[in-house]
């Protein structure tokens, strides 16, 4: 048994000189994440604002300008001076230059005074459809509220009374980020992507590199095991993982000031158990690789589509297709984002997320031992 | 330069890719997953949001709210908890994401005709359910109260807005039609920039670079053989791209395809001018392939092609100038989805012939004097 570890820190102290003799890339491992945690943090944002919008006030009047101006209060919309025709509304639609276009026709206030519908349209881009949902969501919100408005006014002045019809009202509650911050929802999964992506990248071509020059076939000569090789292999890469791990969760604290509620215990021990699914990902691609160019570009294709895309993070997994919901669980990064969001937001530790930690050591042993089997396989 | 040359420093390149199987693979495998990821994961609409109903009322009514949540289809109901205190657990463990508390005395209320307060809780972890689950429970909500009203035969003249919203160019909303066209520019990017720098540093690595140039072939001869194979690559990668997003996803294609063709052919020169920079560079193909992802994470952030550019901070805006992908974007879209043509896309078209210039001259230069070195 002591044998056993004596050849598993030779082979991580002999990983360590690689890196050390790179200072590239050491740099990159460690810095690079940094980078694009503040890149992302700060350029992803769910919430749709600003919509560049344009105004065609045919009508002209006080009550016309009343009801645009309901559209320039809103954070939602960027009103960007007004058109004086539908054709107008064409060209800059083409151009890009606005989204979203209110139209007043004539006649607006005269049919507000006599108590009737007066009509406007409301043009939207659909090119974006994520904010033309958005856009078409908040203007009928906003004609709604508008007509209600008019309508008290109105009733007021006939001395009918509004109050007396029930109706359902939703008190909306967000649990666990109350003020909806994008930082803190942001952040977290954010750690568990980058920590996916850096080391994915890193172990892909570690077996790779020693087939190329040679050094892998004086390997197996030795009295090395193959399990011992690859427990080795990703050692040095745990640990520069977990500096990186560690620096996210300062940045996440000294600058986002994105609160941790839960176990910080329970988050590293998933984070290191986590380091070695996604190394071992990395791994299973260094065994089956012919050469650097192809682990390179399998580890950069995987890392970002199916890794990146089905853990959860951007893209809520109730809501794709079966297929892909149980290709998901082939990928380590669903299970460690439920357990980030748990532990920085919801405040839970091991009592609550152990079947998760379970589930990324099963994956952990299964990709290292896979990665075993399949470079043993290629090697006879 | 010598035509038979280049024939055969490509003819090289090609069997160098066929001899690594894995590579060649993937270079088809990549534009297939990327239009699995985008059409599928990307594009899909947020639904099916585990619910959790909490009736404290059970009441004829509030079966009625609860099912009115159900048949929306983006609520699917997984528990049906006693009583209030069970939400917590649900949505710490994460087996639910929302839950609808309807408080007691709620059909008794709404008979009064008072104002009817419906808890909905969402799970604030996640920022897409939080927005989208307090969006549709709001929508349900005053459909509920509307049918109700019209049941009930209460009408009320006054005046209202009328107003009609129409989506232009792409009614249905499908995000899709948007994700595609750009899908097309960014497999470029990325394909070209990833697999040149590669093939190219390789031969650094490996000194074939300098027996290359013992031999009689020119500097512009290499050049044009080694950079030929690729943009023969990653034109067939966009043409996949292209026919199983027309056929199989049914992207409508309403613009001319001599304004798609400009623009790609510019983003071309851009990406291929990039893959060379990038090679410049790196001493080792880690190396390269660090540098690709230090260009390609801003690429994808900052250009709108997954997030839109308008809801970033106002600092963050002038840096998606910088980003040639995001013009690609522009151009792609706009003449996919909106038929604009060369006077609509005039600045966007003429900032990416400046950035193919500038990349690709800078790229050319440098490594032609490179190669003299």
């Amino acid at each position: 048994m002591t044998g056993r570890f004596t050849r598993i820190a030779a082979i991580a102290r002999k990983e360590f000189i690689h890196i050390a003799r790179d200072p590239r890339m050491l740099i990159a491992v460690l810095i690079l994440p940094a980078i694009q945690l503040v890149l992302f943090a700060y350029a992803i944002n769910y919430d749709v604002r600003n919509v560049p919008t344009t105004i065609v006030d045919q009508d002209r009047t006080p009550a016309s300008r009343a009801y645009v101006a309901t559209y320039r209060g809103s954070d939602f919309f960027d009103v960007r001076g007004e058109l004086p025709d539908v054709e107008a509304v064409d060209a800059a639609f083409r151009r890009g230059d606005v989204r979203i276009a209110v139209v007043v026709p004539p006649g607006f206030a005269r049919d507000v005074a006599a108590g009737k519908q007066a009509q406007v349209a409301v043009l939207i881009d659909g090119s974006d459809p994520n904010s033309a949902q958005i856009g078409s969501t908040f203007t009928r919100a906003l004609n709604t509220a508008y007509g209600q408005q008019l309508q008290a006014t109105w009733a007021d002045a006939q001395g009918v009374d509004m109050s007396s019809m029930g109706r359902l009202e939703p008190r909306v509650r967000t649990w666990y980020n109350p003020e909806r911050r994008s930082t803190d929802f942001l952040v977290p999964g954010l750690m568990v992507v980058i920590i996916m992506i850096v080391t994915t990248q890193q172990s892909a071509v570690t077996l790779v590199r020693e087939r190329d020059q040679g050094t892998y076939e004086q390997m197996l000569v030795s009295p090395l095991h193959r399990v011992e090789l690859m427990v080795g292999k990703l050692l040095p890469w745990t640990i520069l993982a977990f500096a990186d791990m560690v620096a996210i969760v300062l940045l996440s604290q000294l600058v986002f000031k994105v609160p941790v509620r839960g176990d910080l215990g329970f988050l590293g021990v998933s984070m290191a158990v986590f380091v070695f699914c996604s190394l071992g990902i990395g791994l299973i691609i260094s065994s089956v690789a012919p050469s650097m160019e192809s682990a390179n570009i399998a580890a950069l294709m995987i890392s970002f589509l199916p890794g990146f895309m089905l853990s959860g993070f951007a893209f809520p997994l109730d809501s794709i297709p079966v297929v892909l919901q149980w290709a998901s669980l082939l990928f380590p990064g669903r299970y460690m984002m439920e357990i980030a969001r748990g532990v920085f937001l919801k405040g839970v530790g091991w009592a609550e997320m152990y079947d998760q930690l379970v589930y990324l050591c099963i994956y952990a042993v299964a990709a290292i031992g896979l990665s075993a089997w399949l470079s043993g396989r290629r090697s006879r | 330069m010598n035509p038979r040359r280049v024939r055969l420093l490509i003819w090289k390149e090609f069997t160098q890719l066929r001899r690594d199987p894995l590579l060649l693979r993937l270079l088809f495998l990549m534009p297939i997953l990327q239009l699995v990821m985008f059409g599928y994961v990307i594009g899909a609409d947020v639904k099916n949001l585990k619910t959790a109903v909490v009736d404290l009322d059970r009441s004829a009514t509030s079966r009625a709210i609860a099912q009115s949540f159900e048949s929306s289809g983006y609520f699917r109901v997984v528990a049906r908890p006693a009583d209030e205190r069970a939400v917590r657990e649900l949505l710490d463990h994460g087996d639910a994401a929302v839950a609808i508390v309807i408080p007691e005395g709620t059909a008794l209320r709404l008979e009064r005709g008072e104002r009817t307060p419906i808890g909905i809780v969402v799970d604030g972890a996640d920022s897409r359910i939080s927005s989208t689950a307090s969006g549709y429970s709001a929508e349900i909500l005053s459909e509920f109260n509307r049918r109700r009203i019209a049941a009930q035969g209460l009408t009320l003249d006054g005046p209202g807005i009328d107003a009609r919203v129409r989506v232009a160019y792409n009614p249905s909303l499908r995000q899709i039609n948007t994700m595609i066209p750009s899908l097309i520019a960014f497999v470029l990017l990325i394909s070209t920039m990833s697999i040149m720098s590669q093939s190219v540093v390789r031969e650094r690595e490996r000194g074939t670079l300098e027996q290359m140039f013992v031999t009689p072939i020119s500097r512009a001869d290499y050049l044009v053989g080694k950079v030929t194979p690729y943009m023969i690559t990653s034109s067939i990668q966009m043409t996949t791209v292209a026919i199983v997003g027309r056929f199989w996803f049914r992207v409508p294609f309403n613009g001319q395809a001599v304004v798609v063709l400009t623009g790609l052919l510019l983003f071309m020169f851009t990406a291929v001018g990039l893959g060379l920079l990038i090679s410049l560079v790196s001493r080792t193909r880690t190396q390269a392939q660090q540098t690709v992802m230090f260009i390609m994470i801003p690429s994808m952030v900052l250009s709108g092609f997954i997030f839109p550019i308008e809801s970033m901070p106002p600092a963050i805006v002038p840096l998606t100038y910088l980003i040639p992908l995001r013009y690609a974007v522009v151009v792609m879209r706009s003449s996919f989805v909106k038929g604009s043509g060369f006077e609509d896309l005039f600045w966007p078209l003429l900032a990416m012939a400046a950035f193919s210039v500038l990349i690709f001259g800078i790229a050319v230069t440098r490594f032609s004097k490179r190669l003299a070195d």
